[in-house]
């Protein structure tokens, strides 16, 4: 098979609302807008904002793509929140000789002693550039920037057109974001074995159809409780001590309902449920609470 | 004990009544109507301490059912036709839950154009619905099996909807003679109703989450297996019930058929008017029987295979239309016969639709004629009978 035969598979991880979706189709129309062929498709499920998503692409220059199924082995996985890498297999599958692009405020060596293996390693401050040219951390677009720059998949200028159809006023400053990214993304050979973050993964294990009680009853009431629902968030709530007038208001708004009163009287999120929504801190009417981004 | 006579409805209301049912949801539909009122009447005189809620459409009625048999009351419901048609997607709720609600459906063709007379139109649009499905062809059988309804539906393994099939007007307004059972053999054939899960404030369960793809399957796979081997509790049911009435039921029910070249099948209430075909004409010497299939679902595929082994012939009667497909229970027969190496020739007709009578003297026209297409070769289509050209 010649390299012009190949179907080049991406996965992208991201979280319900930073746009993995637009990113993964507007990098679809641009292909096709080459006259490459290319598929992109989301993995439909009952996330919410701030949900670990996934998103595919395929992309080949001459061969119409047929699978219609999970990118499990890509050739490019791209992560559009550095906490992804903490919480899911973000590397599960990537080939040798892939590239591995992530948004972080760390440098190519500090993320290399965590995630390391035989891939080319681009990374990008996304969050910071898109902060700069959109004012809101959504990094869709800015990460487009990133990917075309460490893998040549398609012709920057490509995206022009799909993001002006896509964002019509808002364009230029995504264009600006993806062009900004694309300049400012750095890139290495990373070699050796696999290393994945220290978190071991829990490997999900399944019941047979011989286990499931009749009618998939569940007898274990409120085990909704252990879903930990804190690892969505890309920001969490500080409280300043000093402003807080303990009324109550983001106890009364928090949709999750993970706030509550402590001791002294101060209302607190608990951050183990908490998905950093910053509802909290657009109600608190002292601006006591301020949101932070996760490290 | 004494035969009594008594409408077809209200039969199975005095079952209904002896099976001391704690809900009752319904919907009034022609020709079921008279099943519910008959109820109604028993729960507001006090004949039956049961729940009886007036709701106000068929979808709300199996909606209701669904929360009483989860709470772990015993619960009826009886519809038919368009009313069986509202309530379809709540069918494969109750059946996925696996609530043991018992169900009588009147069985009428389905609009349009508009028809409340009988055939089997309804019956066939809910057979993938996860529900055993058992046909009664006359106001006795609708009785016992009634009973054995309940018995079989909540079984410990069992625990599944169980809807069985009477004939409309031609069972439900028909009145014919019944042997009732007392009160005392009931309540002991039929044991006060547990569910194993039940939705209770005390020891609160989760009840109908959703199912990702890492589980769907799985819990489709759980629901085939207890369809299917709820079978040999239909079984162990019928044989204990003929054993306190002295009446037997089977999977599939022979009439005549030992020595039979050519079996007719049938299903519901007009296999009786057939068997006085079958009677003549065995007495002219003609190699003639008639078989019914009285389980629906579970589909007997044993049984059945047993039943035509011998047969070079087989007469299949559709009452209903798979539109544009193979009618519904040749084309179940025909996929249960295939894997055989030796099975008889199947010719296959359609009739009776929309309340269109067939005399017994039109079952012998049917035979014939099936004999005489089998002779032909004429097997690769299935014929309307009866239909005007």
């Amino acid at each position: 098979m010649t390299e012009k035969d190949k179907t080049i598979e991406i996965r992208w991880h991201g979280r319900g609302g930073q746009g993995a979706v637009t990113s993964a189709e507007l990098l679809a129309l641009a292909a096709i807008e080459e006259g490459k062929f290319a598929q992109a498709f989301p993995s439909f499920g009952p996330e919410r904002r701030g949900a670990p998503v996934l998103v595919f692409n395929r992309v080949s220059d001459v061969n119409p793509i047929r699978a219609r199924v999970s990118v499990t082995n890509p050739d490019i996985v791209v992560i559009l929140d550095p906490g992804l890498i903490y919480i899911t297999d973000v590397t599960s599958g990537l080939k040798e000789g892939g590239v591995l692009i992530i948004n972080t405020t760390k440098t190519l060596v500090d993320i290399t002693s965590e995630l390391n293996g035989p891939w080319k390693l681009a990374v990008v401050n996304a969050t910071s550039i898109a902060r700069e040219m959109l004012g809101v951390p959504i990094v869709n677009t800015t990460m487009l920037g990133a990917l075309v720059k460490a893998t040549g998949i398609i012709e920057l200028e490509s995206l022009t057109e799909p993001l002006k159809e896509r964002f019509g006023a808002r364009a230029k400053g995504n264009i600006d974001a993806c062009r900004k990214a694309y300049e400012e993304t750095e890139i290495a050979e990373l070699s050796g074995i696999v290393e994945k973050p220290r978190k071991t993964f829990e490997t999900e294990t399944f019941p047979s159809w011989q286990e499931l009680l009749p009618g998939c009853v569940v007898t274990e009431a409120g085990n909704a409780k252990q879903y930990r629902t804190g690892d969505w968030k890309s920001e969490r709530p500080v409280l300043d001590h000093q402003k807080c007038i303990k009324c109550g208001i983001c106890y009364l708004f928090c949709p999750e309902g993970c706030i509550g009163q402590n001791e002294d009287g101060y209302f607190e999120a608990n951050l183990y449920y908490c998905k950093g929504c910053g509802i909290c801190a657009r109600e608190c009417w002292t601006e006591a609470i301020k949101m932070v981004e996760e490290e | 004990m004494k035969r009594t006579g008594m409408e077809g409805s209200f039969a199975i209301a005095e079952a209904i009544k002896l099976a001391r049912v704690e809900a009752v949801a319904a919907y009034p539909i022609t020709p079921q109507t008279h099943i519910v009122e008959r109820l109604a009447e028993f729960v507001a005189n006090g004949e039956l301490d049961a729940e009886y809620i007036p709701v106000e459409s068929e979808h709300s009625a199996m909606s209701a059912c669904l929360g009483t048999s989860a709470v772990g009351a015993r619960t009826f419901t009886a519809t038919a036709s368009q009313g069986l048609e509202l309530m379809h997607e709540v069918l494969y709720v109750a059946s996925g839950l696996r609530l043991p609600i018992v169900m009588t459906v009147a069985n009428r063709a389905l609009s349009a154009p508009l028809s409340i007379w009988t055939d089997h139109s309804d019956a066939m649009a809910t057979r993938d619905c996860g529900w055993i499905q058992i046909f009664a062809e006359n106001a006795q059988q609708a009785f016992d099996l009634t009973l054995c309804a309940f018995r079989i539906a909540e079984d410990p393994i069992v625990l599944l909807p169980t809807m069985f099939h009477i004939d409309g007007f031609y069972v439900s307004h028909t009145i014919e003679s019944v042997e009732f059972l007392e009160q005392e053999v009931v309540d002991k054939f039929l044991p006060e109703y547990r569910h194993p899960y039940p939705l209770d404030p005390d020891k609160p369960v989760t009840i109908g989450a959703f199912g990702p793809p890492f589980i769907y399957t799985e819990a489709k796979k759980a629901h085939e297996a207890a369809l299917r081997s709820s079978k040999k509790v239909i079984l162990r049911v019928w044989q204990e019930f003929s054993k306190l009435s002295g009446r037997h039921y089977s999977p599939v029910e022979s009439y005549k058929a030992e020595d039979a070249d050519v079996l007719l099948l049938c299903m519901g209430s007009f296999s009786e008017t057939a068997m006085m075909a079958i009677d003549k004409m065995q007495a002219e010497g003609q190699k003639v029987g008639l078989i019914r299939l009285r389980l629906w679902r579970p589909f007997p595929t044993e049984e059945l295979r047993q039943a035509v082994s011998k047969a070079q012939v087989l007469i299949i009667l559709d009452r209903a239309l798979s539109l544009g497909g193979t009618p519904p229970v040749c084309s179940e027969i025909q996929a249960a016969l295939y894997p055989l190496k030796t099975r008889p020739k199947i010719v296959s007709f359609v009739g009776s639709l929309g309340g269109r009578e067939i005399s017994a003297q039109g079952f012998e026209e049917v035979i014939r004629h099936g004999v005489d297409k089998a002779k032909q070769g004429e097997l690769d289509e299935f014929e309307i009978i009866g239909v005007r050209e």
